[in-house]
C-alpha cells in the first residue's frame, strides 16, 4: 500500500516572490526596503518555505543595489518565522566561476549562521559531483539540503537520464529533490512519464517542482506533479507570477484543492500580499507578470525569459537588435553542437554569446570564448553529450587538456590566501565577499543600509506618493479622522 | 471606496486619477471617507528643468564624439603588415588580469597560437591568437577601451619562414 494513502493528501508551497519572481520580471531589482513592509503577511500566508536567495540576488545586491547580501539574508531570516531557503549554483555559488571546496563550505556555514534552514543547490550540467561539497557542508551546518536537477529537452535528457540523476541524489542523502525547469519547457505529457519515474526513484525523499510559465503550460504541469506525488511547488504572488516567472500561488492552490489536496495557504493573506506587490509595481514603474502565449520557437532556442530581455538590451547597445531572430536560430544550433548544455546560468550566457559571435562574424566558431572552451574540455563538469565534429575541429583542443576529475579537485584551497590578505579581523562573510568580488565592488557595501519600514498602509503609501511628486506643491488628505496638509 | 480602511485597490485608483489629470492645476476628490485636494505648479510658472535639445547636443554629445575620434588615431602601417582585428564589439584587454604584464609588447615575436589580447564580449572572455608568425609593430588600442567589430587592434610585421 502506498504510504501516502494513510495520511491526508497534502501539497505545500515554497514562495519565490522575494527571489526568482523579481529575478525574472524585474531584473532582480527588488530592494530589501520593498520587501520588509510585507514580510509579516508573507510569514502568515502558510508557505512551507520562503526562498530568499539565489545566485542573481546575491550578485545584483553587490553589483547594482549596493546592499550587503549577508545583511539582507539576516534581516529576512530574523523577521520570518517560516523557514527560509537559499539557493546556490553549487560549486559556483553566486557567480559563474568555480570555487574550491573550502569556500563552498565556509559559505554554507555563513548562510546557516544568518538563519537559513534549507540550502538548495543545483549544478548547471547536472554533474552531481559538483554538489557534493554543498550537501556535506550544508548538513554539517545543520541545514536541510534540497538538490535540484535541471530539466531540458534534448535527445540525451531522457526520463532514464533523470532517474539516474535521482539515484545519485538519493545516494548523496539529499533531504529534498527538485526538478528545476528554468525555461518552462515541461509539458503535461512529459510530466506524466517523467514525474512518476522520478518519484519512484527518489524512494520517499519528498519532491519539489520549480517551473516557469514561458510556455504557459506550467500550471497544468504542476497539476501532473501534484497527482504524481510531488510534495511541494515553487510559486509566486500573483502580480509577480506568470510570463517568465513561476505560476501564481493563488492558481496552484486552487488546482491542488480541486484535486483533493490540503494546503496550509490562507487566501486572505495571499490577497493582502498580492495587492501590496501590485501597488509596489506601479509605484516603482516595474512590470507585472502576464500570462504568456504558447510559442513553438521556445522549444528550439530554450532561452529563459529573463535572459531574452537581457539579450535584447545587450543587442540594442551593440546596434544588433535586428539580428535577434538569426541569433535565436543559431542558439539552437550551438546548443546542439556543444552537446546540449542547459540554458541556465552560466551556460545560457555562454551559448548565447557564442551564437551572437557566430552570427556577427559570419563564420561559425572562428572565435570561441575561453569559457566555452573550458566547458568543452570538461573543466566545469561532465558534458551531457559529445560536442559536434564541426565545433571540435574549430576548437582544436589538445587531448591533454581534457579534464575528467571532479571540477573542485583541480582547485587549491582559497581561505589561507584570503585570510593572509584580509587579516584576522575579517569575518567569514568578508572573506567570502572577497573570494567572489573585486575590492572596489565590496567597498560600497560598508555604507549604512537604507532604512526599512516593517509596516505600511495604503494611506501611508498615498502620502509618500504625493510627497515624492515634484509637480505638486499643495496637498491635503482627509481620511477617517486623519487630516493632513503638505505644502511647499 | 467607503471602507473603514483605505485599501491598495483604492490607492491604485486614486493614483491613476492623479496621473491621468496631470494637465490640470487643481485636483479635488471626495469618495466615501476620503477627501483629497491637490494643487500643481502652473504650467510655465516655473522653468522646465530639462535642458533644451540643442544644449544637450552642443555640450554633452560633443566631447563623446571627440573621444571616439581620438581613440582611433589615423594609424598607418606598412602594406605587408598583418592587422589583427576585433571579432566583435566588446572591450579590449592587453593583459590577463588588472596589473598583470601585457600579453605582448611592441617588438616581441609571436607565433600563430600566441594570445595577443582578450576581447570581452557579453561578459565572456575571448583570447585572441596572433594567427600568424610575426613581430608586434603597433598596438592601436588602449587597455580597457570599447572597440567596434573588425576594428584594427594590433599590427604585426610578418616573419617569413623559409
Amino acid at each position: 500500500m502506498n504510504p501516502r494513502d494513510k495520511v491526508a493528501k497534502r501539497f505545500d508551497f515554497i514562495d519565490v516572490t522575494l527571489r526568482d519572481a523579481h529575478q525574472c520580471l524585474w531584473s532582480t531589482r527588488m530592494t530589501t526596503a520593498m520587501m520588509t513592509p510585507i514580510l509579516g503577511a508573507i510569514d502568515r500566508a502558510g508557505y512551507a518555505y520562503i526562498n530568499i536567495l539565489g545566485g542573481a540576488v546575491f550578485d545584483v545586491c553587490v553589483r547594482y543595489l549596493q546592499e550587503n547580501p549577508w545583511e539582507r539574508i539576516g534581516l529576512l531570516c530574523d523577521h520570518l518565522d517560516t523557514p527560509c531557503d537559499a539557493l546556490t549554483r553549487a560549486q559556483s555559488l553566486y557567480t559563474f566561476e568555480l570555487f574550491p571546496d573550502d569556500i563552498v563550505t565556509l559559505n554554507s556555514h555563513a548562510l546557516a549562521r544568518r538563519g537559513i534552514k534549507v540550502l538548495t543547490v543545483y549544478d548547471a550540467l547536472n554533474d552531481n559531483r559538483n554538489i557534493e561539497s554543498s550537501l556535506r557542508s550544508g548538513h554539517e551546518a545543520g541545514m536541510k539540503v534540497n538538490a535540484m536537477m535541471t530539466y531540458t529537452l534534448s535527445p540525451v535528457h531522457t526520463d532514464a537520464y533523470y532517474v539516474e540523476r535521482t539515484r545519485e541524489l538519493v545516494a548523496l542523502a539529499a533531504d529534498f529533490i527538485s526538478i528545476k525547469d528554468p525555461t518552462g519547457l515541461l509539458t503535461p505529457e512529459r510530466g506524466r512519464t517523467l514525474f512518476p519515474a522520478v518519484v519512484l526513484a527518489a524512494g520517499g525523499i519528498p519532491l519539489q517542482l520549480h517551473s516557469h510559465c514561458q510556455s504557459a503550460l506550467a500550471p497544468e504541469v504542476y497539476e501532473i506533479a501534484i497527482k504524481s506525488g510531488f510534495r511541494f511547488g515553487y510559486t509566486a504572488t500573483e502580480p509577480l507570477a506568470n510570463g517568465a516567472s513561476l505560476p501564481a500561488t493563488e492558481d496552484i492552490v486552487a488546482r491542488a484543492r480541486r484535486l483533493g489536496f490540503d494546503t496550509s495557504i490562507n487566501d486572505d493573506v495571499l490577497a493582502e500580499v498580492a495587492s501590496y506587490f501590485h501597488w509596489v509595481s506601479v509605484r516603482e514603474g516595474k512590470p507585472r507578470g502576464a500570462v504568456a502565449t504558447y510559442s513553438a520557437d521556445l522549444y528550439e532556442h530554450q532561452i529563459p525569459g529573463g535572459m531574452i530581455s537581457n539579450l535584447r538590451s545587450q543587442l540594442d547597445t551593440m546596434k544588433l537588435a535586428h539580428r535577434l531572430p538569426e541569433i535565436l536560430k543559431e542558439v539552437a544550433r550551438v546548443r546542439h553542437d556543444l552537446g546540449y548544455p542547459i540554458l541556465v546560468s552560466p551556460f545560457a550566457q555562454y551559448i548565447v554569446t557564442q551564437a551572437t559571435i557566430n552570427v556577427v562574424q559570419g563564420e561559425r566558431y572562428k572565435t570561441i570564448p575561453d569559457e566555452v572552451r573550458k566547458y568543452a574540455r570538461g573543466y566545469y563538469g561532465r558534458l551531457a553529450a559529445q560536442p559536434s565534429d564541426e565545433f571540435l575541429e574549430r576548437a582544436n583542443i589538445d587531448p591533454t587538456e581534457y579534464v575528467t576529475e571532479a571540477p573542485a579537485a583541480h582547485l587549491a584551497p582559497a581561505i589561507p590566501r584570503l585570510r593572509a590578505e584580509l587579516g584576522s579581523a575579517a569575518t567569514d562573510e568578508d572573506l567570502l565577499l572577497a573570494a567572489f568580488y573585486d575590492r572596489k565592488l565590496i567597498e560600497p557595501l560598508r555604507n549604512p543600509a537604507s532604512e526599512c519600514r516593517f509596516r505600511t498602509t495604503p494611506l501611508t503609501e498615498l502620502v509618500g506618493f504625493l510627497a515624492a511628486r515634484s509637480d505638486i506643491d499643495y496637498a491635503r488628505v482627509r481620511f477617517a479622522g486623519t487630516d493632513m496638509t503638505l505644502s511647499t | 471606496m467607503a471602507h473603514e480602511q483605505l485599501t491598495y485597490e483604492d490607492l491604485l485608483r486614486i493614483v491613476e486619477l492623479i496621473k491621468s489629470t496631470e494637465h490640470f492645476s487643481e485636483f479635488r476628490l471626495k469618495v466615501g471617507d476620503i477627501e483629497l485636494e491637490l494643487r500643481r505648479r502652473r504650467a510655465g510658472g516655473t522653468p522646465v528643468p530639462a535642458l533644451p535639445w540643442s544644449v544637450v547636443h552642443g555640450v554633452e554629445a560633443q566631447p563623446v564624439a571627440d573621444q571616439a575620434t581620438s581613440a582611433r588615431p589615423c594609424a598607418q602601417w606598412p602594406e605587408d603588415g598583418i592587422v589583427i582585428r576585433s571579432p566583435m564589439i566588446g572591450t579590449f584587454y592587453r593583459a590577463p588580469a588588472p596589473g598583470a604584464a601585457a600579453f605582448v609588447e611592441v617588438g616581441q615575436t609571436v607565433e600563430p597560437d600566441t594570445t595577443v589580447c582578450i576581447i570581452e564580449v557579453m561578459k565572456l572572455m575571448n583570447s585572441i591568437p596572433a594567427d600568424a608568425h610575426g613581430t608586434v609593430m603597433q598596438v592601436l588600442v588602449e587597455d580597457g577601451a570599447t572597440i567596434e567589430q573588425a576594428q584594427p587592434l594590433i599590427v604585426l610585421q610578418p616573419i617569413r619562414t623559409a
